[in-house]
């Protein structure tokens, strides 16, 4: 589904993302760990065509990102509060979303009552802008508002960040039911080692811009990872 | 503390995302200061010896007597052009800085405006004339106390008429009342004032007046600010509106474009800073109204107030288009948007705006279908040409709005300001030579037409003018991303 080719973005003398090759096939869920710094976000941007790789291509089925626009058909992302729009309701914004991909009113509705339990009733029906939301609240807006487009990539940055406990949770559920029967390809980063081992077919780490471990996720991946990022790094 | 304020000041100035335009801006500005400097200087020896060797009259006594509408025009003129200082106060409220030296630095920014500074071209060398020609200096110095007192009292004035929406509406009524009793000749306020500016002069002690006027104004705005910065004050928080139910489902009829147009018309009415803009767009449907003397004595006014009339919206709304979708930016580049489609429903927003300004100014058929003719072909000329020119420089303006600006309590809430309106003169001046063209050929009717001409044209190549329109904003949008990202610089 998504093939990087010897990617890189360098700022100034900086190297700070440097991947040779990485073939994520469709379906997969994909988890993406590293430090502050590590890259994660620039990947996701690279792969979004949000800033411009120093080298490289990213290949998002079959369209080269960095030359045309036909992948946005596809792929659905939230990366942090920049995707949202403060002045509309979360209704509004799901209609908005809903309408860019060709979801009628109706069906929008229809598709939130699904998310019911996710947003433990703070989101719908408050008649409240997502600007007067709190954060937690305007991540959910946010998460969902990609899971409804209904594309077959989704890409997630930190979506367990700034959640509550029970609301984590029900991410990780909603994550793994939809996975396994969409076939979406989830492409997530964290920084909880937990969650992302629970959700993942396949773990990749990032450190200093370069990929340092990739495998598919095993019992034994949570410890191997803790492992990891206390001594090696 | 002071330079610690500097040194932040400094910063986010070399820091910002517009350094680069900033600095063409500075630049050019710095021409206009220099221009003004001239022109202000000159028309102190100039006025001092007209009204004296041409009218017969002291030049003073003269001031003196107008001076009541130089200040009103003053006040109208800072509250449309002046900046309000942006001070970014919330990192500063938990550090060891005392909200005072806070208060005291955003305001003693304000002083510094050309609106205050400019005035001393004027009024120092006019001081200087006074005292060569022997005026009393005692007298001289009190008039120039109760001038500059009175200077920067419009300006701490301007202050609360921006902040205070009710002082900006007792004051409006006041200005208007005052206008109304001069217009109808139940006074003249010229007469009643003269008076009072000439009294410093004659007992230098009646200067302690309007300083005493300044210190209280500045004290109200000082208090003004102090009491608002708590995190949770109405200036620190954005206000949480009540929702407006609007389904807008009529809009569906415009296909796919109704959902930008949706949004857009939600932006507007939700954001007071939007809501401004378009305000604006109104005020200028009026703005003819004060050429009308001018156009019979040079058409080329008409041309000039034609553009304006049906532009208010193109001007004040669209010369930011991009920038109101700063905030969410990221979120417009990745959703299943092309870029077209995107200018295309920015474009029809304009044309929208422009249209109706079309409609409502066609009570300037009262002063001449010739008149309402100018205005048409103004309204299709920014149709065909300045619509596209302002998605162009929009490409290029990368200042990102922060819609939830009232979080800060100095914020500028005003979206129309001195840089808009430079950047609106190509805008302006292209169409009027256009038209004095026409008049050169024959008469003012062809000019008319040229504009019109010129402006249908534009419309007709659209299809081409968006393809290489989408192409600049392709190329610009790594920058564009880039620069929204800074959102307080």
């Amino acid at each position: 589904m998504i093939e990087i080719s010897t990617l890189s973005k360098t700022y100034g003398a900086q190297t700070v993302l440097n991947i040779e090759q990485l073939h994520i096939p469709a379906g997969q869920t994909f988890g993406l760990v590293g430090n502050n710094g590590a890259g994660k976000t620039t990947l996701f941007s690279l792969m979004l065509d949000l800033i411009s790789p120093t080298s490289g291509t990213v290949t998002n089925n079959e369209v080269i990102v960095q030359n045309s626009e036909d992948w946005k058909t596809h792929t659905a992302a939230f990366l942090d509060e920049s995707f949202l729009i403060g002045y509309l309701t979360p209704e509004e914004y799901f209609t908005f979303i809903g309408g860019l991909r060709g979801i009628k009113k109706e069906d929008v509705s229809i598709a939130l009552e699904a998310y019911t339990d996710f947003f433990h009733g703070e989101v719908l029906g408050q008649k409240k802008y997502i600007r007067d939301l709190s954060k937690g609240n305007q991540k959910k807006v946010g998460i969902v508002g990609t899971l409804l487009s209904n594309t077959p990539v989704v890409i997630l940055d930190e979506p367990f960040a700034n959640l509550d406990p029970t609301t984590q949770i029900r991410l990780k559920n909603l994550l793994k039911e939809q996975a396994s029967a969409s076939g979406k390809t989830f492409l997530i980063s964290s920084h909880d080692l937990q969650h992302i081992t629970d959700v993942c077919d396949r773990i990749v780490v990032l450190h200093q811009g370069k990929i340092v471990r990739d495998e598919v996720t095993s019992p034994d991946t949570l410890k191997e990872l803790e492992g990891f990022f206390s001594e090696q790094l | 503390m002071l330079s610690h304020f500097l040194f932040l000041q400094w910063k986010s100035f070399v820091r910002g995302a517009g350094f680069a335009t900033g600095l063409a801006q500075k630049i050019i500005l710095g021409f206009g200061w220099v221009y003004f400097a001239f022109v202000f200087t000159g028309l102190a020896f100039i006025g001092f010896y007209y009204a004296q060797d041409e009218l017969g009259e002291d030049p003073l006594v003269f001031l003196s007597g107008n001076l009541i509408y130089g200040v009103v025009f003053w006040v109208i003129l800072r509250y449309f052009l002046q900046k309000m200082p942006a001070v970014h106060v919330q990192p500063l409220l938990a550090l060891p800085v005392s909200k005072k030296s806070i208060v005291r630095y955003g305001l003693s920014k304000t002083v510094l405006s050309f609106f205050n500074l400019s005035n001393l071209f004027f009024f120092v060398p006019f001081g200087i004339i006074l005292f060569r020609e022997e005026y009393n200096p005692l007298g001289v110095l009190g008039w120039w106390i109760a001038v500059g007192s009175l200077i920067l009292a419009t300006n701490f004035l301007n202050i609360m008429l921006n902040s205070v929406d009710r002082i900006l509406i007792v004051v409006a009524a006041l200005l208007a009342g005052l206008f109304a009793l001069q217009y109808f000749e139940i006074i003249n306020l010229a007469v009643w004032t003269a008076p009072l500016f000439m009294a410093p002069y004659k007992q230098p002690l009646w200067g302690l007046i309007p300083f005493g006027l300044l210190v209280l104004l500045y004290r109200w705005s000082f208090a003004h600010f102090r009491n608002k910065l708590f995190l949770d004050s109405d200036a620190m928080r954005p206000k949480k509106e009540t929702h407006r139910v609007a389904d807008l489902n009529w809009l569906d009829r415009f296909g796919r474009i109704a959902i930008f147009l949706r949004n857009d018309i939600r932006l507007i009415v939700r954001n007071k800073r939007a809501r401004v803009s378009v305000w604006m767009g109104f005020a200028f449907l009026l703005y003819g109204l004060f050429f009308m003397n001018d156009i019979y004595s040079s058409p080329v006014w008409m041309v000039f107030v034609g553009i304006f009339v049906s532009g208010g919206f193109l001007f004040g709304f669209g010369q930011y288009v991009p920038s109101w979708d700063s905030s969410y930016y990221p979120l417009m580049m990745t959703q299943n948007i092309p870029y077209k489609e995107y200018l295309t429903s920015k474009w029809w927003l304009v044309v929208v705006g422009t249209l109706a300004g079309m409609i409502l100014s066609s009570f300037y058929v009262f002063f001449g279908w010739e008149t309402y003719l100018a205005i048409l072909a103004g309204g299709v000329y920014n149709i065909g040409i300045n619509a596209y020119l302002v998605l162009l420089s929009g490409a290029y303006t990368r200042t990102p709005i922060d819609l939830t600006s009232t979080k800060n309590a100095f914020g500028d809430k005003k979206s129309f300001n001195l840089k808009s309106l430079l950047l609106s003169i190509p805008k302006i001046l292209l169409p009027m030579f256009v038209f004095y063209v026409g008049v050169l050929v024959h008469s003012k009717g062809v000019g008319i037409a040229f504009v019109a001409l010129v402006g249908i044209l534009g419309f007709a190549f659209r299809n081409l003018v968006f393809g290489w329109i989408e192409k600049i904003y392709q190329q610009e949008k790594y920058q564009t991303l880039l620069a929204y990202k800074q959102k307080n610089a």
